[in-house]
């Protein structure tokens, strides 16, 4: 009983920080270990948040660029620019980083799963674009990797 | 359920701060907000083997296998003869060992002192195996905190080519680019020295060669636009001793006045350097991944070094040397004797990094002393080892990127249709850029005098592409598609004639024999195939005597041994990858034929016949 009470409190000390900031409430959970409080007290009110799932860091992001022919393309162009293409493959089929064009996402195939996977880096290699590209360019590869395998991608492999 | 939720948060925490680490300081990407960071671009014969040439080292007994390829001179040759092509037909499974990483598995294990190690694949873990006790337990198992981001960083799959064993020690190679001496008694380190580093796209995958008291390797990376070098460090103290580095000036290259190439081309002061634009050569790969040799009598190492960075040829005009080339050098010093390069201006992504074997031959009425190199361009070279003389070259694959290799200047006449050029799609080059054959190693037998090598029969389109340096990420600069070659056989095992640069008999296979050949004096040969089968065939006539159905696809080279009971063992990984079977690999589509540097086009319906393993087999009479 009482162990149920403090975590609702801890819960809901948590939730109005995420909530200064826009984080969805589900997500606070994530600054139920105790350790939320006592930084609360040091960091000016603000959870910890560990960030597995990038709508915990970034919120939950809506791509402004997804449907937009132009950028799409301008995605396929940076996925090349980039080197995007030499780990990815040459139409993201895998190679050295997984495939983007299947159905196995490791890290999640959301738009903002796509942009925080891309911002961060991953652990076995994936670099972290986040210092160095522009948000807007992330958005477009996103954009062009949520068109792999179907009628909108552009520069389709010929066979 | 509120202490699992917080361990998972703590967890979760962990990995955040462990992957921004990993990320940020270790990946240490500098790419800018352009394409080209500022700075960083630019635009039976009757062969007479020598006793000693080709020999093992003088603690190895017949037995053993203690080298990556059994002997010096690489020949892949087992006198042991208890399985012979009479009794062949019996051989069984005798144990088996999982090595629990279910990526591409190349080389071999080792035995020394009736002992068995293994390398994995990343993270390169090792085990030594008691064969002398029933079920084979482990002696020790080693497994190194190899840097995890190194997977991103390796082209064509997170292979290790295996161990050299020296004086109680065995030396691997860490993907992460550290050499490592483990006492074989016990497994624990003797030292550890970390060579380069993943931050520019360098990795380490090949088997290290104990030369002495001098343990010579090089790196990987030709498509990340590293600087490809070969060194030696010291088997004792774990201290680099030398490097050598395979573009750049002479210094660099340990290029001095001991330095005699046979063809003029190679003379002048730093053609490392003049035989690119600009700086380009310090991105130019010429990377050494492959297989080192040695000749004790001439006191000479052999090596080959990887395609020349970046793959878009129009990127780099000229020769680019020493990209492409098969180099000689005394081991002590790291002095280079000779060099000839086999490709020049590579513009196929065909590395030279092949092995090159260290056999005496009849040539033209007297005993040469040769190495017989197998190159990815589709050539088998029969070279005089100690002048670098080329003194056959013949095509034994088929190829039409060349009509043949002018011998008295050492270059191969090209054919300009087959030439690849920025934004023009070149159609139907063979071999592709996989090679007439790959890094998997070919076997000598001095009783037939033939050489037995797998081969790849895939081609290929190939188109130029802008290509933008961002260290730590692939260099290429090419869209490319493979295809099977001519007769729709992706691959054939081959015996070679090295005298007279023919082909004496051939199995074709459905997909390219990507596995390393042995031969015994049994008269045998052992190859595997991508789909899984492991063969033995007559080594005179090519025909199969025996096969078995191994659980994934066989990219690995076989061996033998003796056991502690006196009988003789083959031995083979089971595991399928590298760079022809990632398709079969999770994380690849199969939709995409240029993923994987354009293999997967090639290799589409592998999936279909394999799937990932990591099993070694055990066969015995």
């Amino acid at each position: 009983m009482r162990l149920r009470l403090m975590l609702a409190l801890l819960l809901g000390i948590g939730a109005a920080a995420a909530c200064d900031r826009g984080v969805r409430s589900e997500d606070v959970g994530m600054t139920s270990s105790g350790i939320a409080v006592s930084r609360a007290g040091t960091t000016g009110g603000q959870a910890v948040r560990p960030g597995i799932h990038p709508a915990v860091v970034f919120g939950e992001r809506v791509n402004p660029y997804t449907g937009n022919a132009s950028a799409i393309q301008d995605g396929r162009r940076l996925f090349v620019a980039y080197n995007c293409s030499g780990c990815h493959g040459g139409r993201a089929g895998g190679g050295m980083g997984p495939a983007l064009r299947d159905s196995a996402w490791i890290y999640g195939n959301s738009d903002t799963q796509i942009f925080g996977t891309i911002v961060e880096g991953r652990s076995a290699g994936m670099p972290a674009w986040g210092k160095v590209l522009p948000e807007d360019q992330i958005w477009k590869l996103v954009a062009y990797i949520r068109t792999l395998g179907t009628a909108e991608e552009p520069d389709k492999v010929l066979q | 359920m509120r202490i699992a939720y917080s361990l998972s948060a703590a967890v979760a925490a962990a990995l955040v701060v462990s992957g921004c680490k990993g990320s940020a300081t270790e990946t240490g990407m500098t790419p800018s907000t352009g394409t080209a960071p500022a700075g960083e671009v630019t635009a039976a014969l009757a062969a007479t083997p020598s006793s000693g040439a080709n020999g093992n080292p003088a603690n190895a007994g017949p037995g053993e296998w203690t080298l990556p390829g059994r002997d010096y001179g690489q020949t892949r040759y087992s006198p042991l003869d208890q399985i012979t092509a009479a009794n062949v037909r019996n051989l069984k499974v005798a144990w088996t060992f999982s090595t629990g990483v279910p990526r591409g598995h190349e080389g071999s294990p080792l035995v020394v002192n009736n002992t068995m190690y293994i390398v994995t694949p990343y993270p390169n873990n090792v085990f030594a195996i008691d064969l002398t006790k029933p079920s084979g337990p482990l002696k020790w198992s080693y497994h190194p905190t190899t840097n995890p981001a190194s997977q991103g960083e390796a082209c064509c799959d997170v292979v290790s080519r295996g161990a050299s064993y020296a004086d109680g020690t065995i030396v691997f190679n860490r993907l992460d680019n550290h050499t490592v001496a483990l006492d074989a008694e016990t497994g624990k380190v003797k030292w550890d020295i970390q060579l380069d580093s993943i931050n520019h796209g360098s990795t380490m995958t090949m088997a290290p060669l104990i030369v002495k008291d001098k343990v010579i390797v090089g790196n990987s990376g030709g498509e990340m636009g590293v600087r490809g070098w070969v060194a030696a460090v010291d088997l004792k103290s774990g201290k680099l001793l030398w490097r050598a580095y395979n573009t750049g000036p002479d210094k660099d290259v340990l290029i001095g006045a001991d330095f005699k190439p046979y063809y003029p081309q190679y003379r002048g002061a730093d053609a490392g350097i003049k035989t690119w634009p600009g700086e380009q050569w310090r991105l130019g790969g010429s990377t050494v991944w492959g297989w080192i040799t040695y000749d004790p009598d001439a006191n000479l190492i052999y090596y080959g070094t990887s395609n020349p960075g970046v793959w878009n040829p129009d990127l780099r005009p000229g020769d680019n040397l020493w990209g492409a080339t098969v180099f000689a050098r005394d081991p002590d010093t790291g002095a280079a004797r000779w060099a000839y390069q086999l490709t020049p201006h590579d513009s196929w992504d065909y590395d030279g990094v092949n092995e090159s074997m260290v056999v005496d031959l009849p040539i033209g009425g007297q005993s040469r002393k040769v190495v017989v190199h197998f190159d990815r361009n589709g050539f088998g070279y029969t070279i005089d080892r100690l002048t670098g003389q080329v003194l056959v070259a013949e095509p034994y694959q088929f190829i039409n990127w060349s009509t043949g290799v002018d011998l008295k200047t050492g270059r191969p006449a090209r054919v300009p249709s087959k030439e690849t050029h920025q934004g023009v799609n070149a159609r139907n080059i063979c071999p592709s850029s996989t090679g007439a054959r790959d890094q998997q190693p070919a076997a000598y037998s001095p009783r037939t005098g033939l050489f037995y090598t797998p081969t790849t029969n895939l081609c290929m389109d190939y188109k130029g592409i802008d290509a933008s340096y961002i260290a730590g990420t692939p260099y290429l600069g090419a869209d490319v598609q493979m295809y099977a070659g001519p007769g729709g056989n992706r691959g054939e095992f081959i015996a070679w004639d090295a005298v007279h640069g023919k082909k004496v008999w051939g199995d074709k296979e459905m997909f390219p024999v990507w596995s390393g050949a042995l031969a015994t004096a049994g008269d045998i040969v052992f190859y595997g195939t991508m789909d899984g089968w492991f063969k033995a065939v007559d080594a005179k006539t090519g025909q199969e005597l025996w096969k078995f159905k191994c659980g994934s696809g066989v990219i690995g080279n076989a061996m033998t041994f003796l056991g502690p009971d006196g009988k003789q063992y083959v031995a083979v990984y089971s595991g399928i990858g590298g760079w022809a079977g990632a398709v079969a690999l999770a994380g690849i589509a199969n939709t995409d034929p240029t993923a994987a540097l354009g293999a997967v086009g090639g290799m589409a319906d592998l999936p279909k016949y394999t799937a990932p393993g990591s099993t070694m087999y055990v066969f015995g009479l």
